[in-house]
């Protein structure tokens, strides 16, 4: 039996609130007002990449924007300036979609690359993530309001392939740089419903793993990466 | 400890707390930074006033469906893999939860910081197994743990009253040679415990909104030790207040973005994450997920006077606001639950007789209520605390009432009221000694001041200022009768 201890349980709140279950058919939640979906509506797409590069940096995060030409040598730059590898890349065709496979080629010709495999299994691929000194990860959304970068979970892309490794570098199309939060849950859900998406875990990152428990002084790199780069790339 | 964190009476609590500069200094500090953090945020966001009510009729909606919200929860989870266990008391989770380390031959559990888990003092029962460690990954929680399980002072700054040099010593116990620097310490303490996080096979979580309609919890954590807990042990168990809930990923969206606003001034926690038992084809997150639902006599809020607290979200904001935290801190409740929040929620859950003091330890000043994110009318809900006290369950014995019920007596009976005015001048001249008269002082008691006052005038005198009243003859009303009477002008 997976559910235990359930109809009694339910049975004795409903008895306190004083009407019968299965009530919620009848009476679904009804949002009492748009500010959600309203702020930052009336941004341009130009202001809210403004927006978002202001908002990463506070973080702090590294923002780059490149032309899809630009960004092989943007993060071969970036490898070396971290120390080189190990790096742990996603296996993904987002890769040929940013023209990105010689960049493939090169890179593990001069540093040791792995890859999050979607065959292998849990002890092999978080070996990869603990010993990374580098992850990159492809985002699905830009928020610009907070300057965070979501990223959901599959085969190729697993969830310490975001926490693990020293230093956290995302990349991200220009045009899915949105308003806010709201944008970006509106998506997921509609893919989860159309049953596109099956992912076990979506992570909105804002911004290198933080903590100000010692005296209220902000450190980073508790247990997360230790800083994060965000690259936004034309399209 | 589970919700009662201190065996000391409260007043001991107070006068303990009251000795502690440090932990005072620094709660002014947090509250202080957290203030211009909290507000900027707010105002940056725009129409605050309307995004907390957006917040309460999520609250309000989910817990007046909660039966049924509970029921599509679970629904969800159990289509996803995943396992329910509702509980009654905390000796029912803390059972499932030990059984179920067992069945998966657990040895080494990592947990993230959980107010529910602490509830359950889960931390000690898993300490008394054989061949099984526990680690506390949040930072704050970390240091209290090795310093003995000392207790958390606050929700969202758990070690607030620890300073960097007690971290220091408490890190020198586990190898670390460096300064007091909180970056230096940090470092340690993430090498130390990334080892341990490796290792884990299992993992234990709170939850900050589980999602309904999909059977994901909602995670936000600042440090990512909660996103570490969930991806690397084989098992994970969630431990959650029954009231958690929210309808889908939308409203969780909603409540995360009030959450951050309120807690730390953040316009997101670093960390925002949904999710649940691993899909088909992922090779990291929980092949075995555990929820466990707790009631623990939250169900006694529903349907009375005290439902409202259910909507709590647990953001800190009325600790880091009210007059009496900065003065007593946490530890000063004596419960897991400490500032307004927790004088209103700690009787609920543990009842009047261990927690009857902390609906008095308010001056009612509402500034939690201003400030609350779901619009949870705190001070009010102090005030039906102390009606239920006093007038339902006439729990207020002694030489206070005697003296309540006195003082009731004598303003209530004309005769009584002016016998008491005559002779106040009189009656506290025990108590009443003259201090040098100065050009601050001069205009308003002329020197003469009640010190160690009888009674509850003691708990006045204690610690402000009382001047002494004035003789009969000098006194407002006889004079304003005498300049009346001399045909004076009185309006």
């Amino acid at each position: 039996m997976t559910i235990q201890n359930r109809d009694k349980f339910l049975d004795h709140l409903a008895e306190r609130l004083g009407q019968p279950r299965h009530q919620l058919a009848d009476h679904p939640y009804q949002q009492l007002n748009d500010l959600p979906q309203q702020t930052l509506s009336d941004r341009s797409p130009a202001e809210l990449l403004t927006l978002a590069r202001k908002n990463s940096e506070a973080l702090p995060v590294t923002f780059y924007e490149v032309a899809p030409v630009e960004l092989p040598q943007l993060l071969t730059d970036y490898i070396s300036s971290k120390g080189g590898g190990p790096v742990l890349l996603p296996t993904t065709e987002r890769f040929t979609d940013y023209n990105l496979t010689d960049w493939q080629a090169s890179i593990a010709a001069t540093e040791t690359v792995n890859y999050w495999q979607p065959d292998a299994d849990r002890a092999t691929n978080l070996k990869a993530a603990e010993i990374a000194n580098i992850s990159i990860s492809f985002a699905d959304f830009m928020l610009a309001e907070s300057g965070t970068i979501t990223v959901s979970t599959n085969a190729g892309q697993g969830r310490a392939l975001h926490f693990l490794p020293t230093h956290y570098l995302s990349i991200v199309p220009r045009s899915r740089v949105v308003a806010r939060s709201t944008q970006a849950v509106a998506w997921y859900e509609q893919e989860r419903a159309a049953g596109r998406l099956d992912s076990s875990a979506i992570h909105f990152i804002t911004g290198p793993s933080n903590s100000g428990d010692i005296e209220m002084q902000l450190v980073t790199g508790v247990h997360g990466p230790l800083d994060v780069t965000y690259v936004v790339v034309d399209d | 400890m589970g919700l009662k964190t201190s065996t000391l009476p409260f007043t001991e609590r107070i006068a303990d707390a009251a000795k502690d500069q440090f932990a005072h200094a620094s709660i002014a500090k947090a509250q202080d930074t957290q203030y211009t953090k909290r507000e900027n945020a707010r105002a940056e966001l725009g129409h605050w006033q309307d995004w907390r009510k957006l917040g309460q009729s999520i609250r309000q909606h989910v817990i007046q469906y909660l039966p049924d919200y509970l029921e599509e929860f679970s629904d969800n989870v159990e289509k996803r893999g995943g396992h329910v266990f509702f509980a009654q008391t905390t000796d029912e989770a803390n059972d499932f939860i030990l059984n179920v380390i067992k069945q998966q031959n657990g040895h080494h559990v990592v947990k993230s910081k959980s107010m529910v888990t602490a509830e359950l003092d889960i931390d000690k029962k898993l300490q008394a197994l054989p061949d099984v460690s526990i680690l506390e990954t949040d930072l704050a929680e970390f240091i209290l743990q090795e310093d003995d399980w000392d207790e958390p002072s606050h929700i969202v700054f758990p070690a607030i009253h620890k300073n960097r040099d007690q971290v220091q010593t408490i890190f020198k116990k586990l190898g670390y040679d460096g300064d007091n620097d909180p970056e230096h310490m940090a470092r340690f303490a993430r090498k130390y415990l990334r080892q341990r996080f490796l290792e884990a096979d299992i993992g234990i979580t709170g939850c900050n909104f589980a999602i309904a309609d999909s059977g994901l919890i909602n995670l936000d954590t600042n440090e990512g030790n909660a996103d570490l807990a969930d991806s690397i042990p084989k098992t994970q168990i969630v431990v959650m207040g029954m009231e958690r809930l929210v309808p889908s990923m939308k409203e969780a969206e909603i409540m995360d973005n009030l959450l951050a606003r309120s807690a730390v001034g953040q316009k997101l926690t670093t960390y925002v994450t949904f999710e649940g038992q691993q899909s088909a084809g992922e090779s990291d997150g929980p092949e075995d997920f555990y929820v466990v639902i707790l009631d623990n006599n939250r169900s006694k809020a529903l349907g009375t006077e005290f439902q409202e607290i259910l909507q709590c979200i647990r953001c800190g904001a009325c600790l880091n606001v009210c007059p009496v935290y900065r003065q007593i801190g946490g530890h000063g409740y004596g419960s897991l639950y400490p500032g307004p929040v927790g004088a209103v929620l700690s009787p609920i859950l543990g009842g009047y007789e261990q927690f009857g003091e902390l609906p008095f330890a308010s001056s009612l000043c509402a500034a939690c209520t201003e400030t609350c994110p779901v619009l949870i009318p705190l001070h009010n809900l102090l005030i039906k605390h102390r009606e239920v006290e006093t007038d339902r369950l006439k729990m207020m014995h002694g030489f206070t009432d005697f003296q309540m019920r006195v003082v009731g007596k004598g303003t209530s009976s004309p005769f009584m009221f002016k016998m008491a005015l005559r002779f106040k001048h009189f009656g506290l001249s025990p108590w009443t000694h003259q201090r040098p008269v100065t050009a601050t002082n001069f205009f308003e008691y002329n020197g003469a001041m009640i010190t160690n006052g009888p009674g509850m005038v003691g708990g006045w005198t204690d610690v402000r200022d009382l001047p002494s009243p004035p003789k009969h003859r000098d006194d407002f009303r006889v004079w304003f009768k005498h300049h009346k009477q001399q045909g004076g002008e009185t309006k």
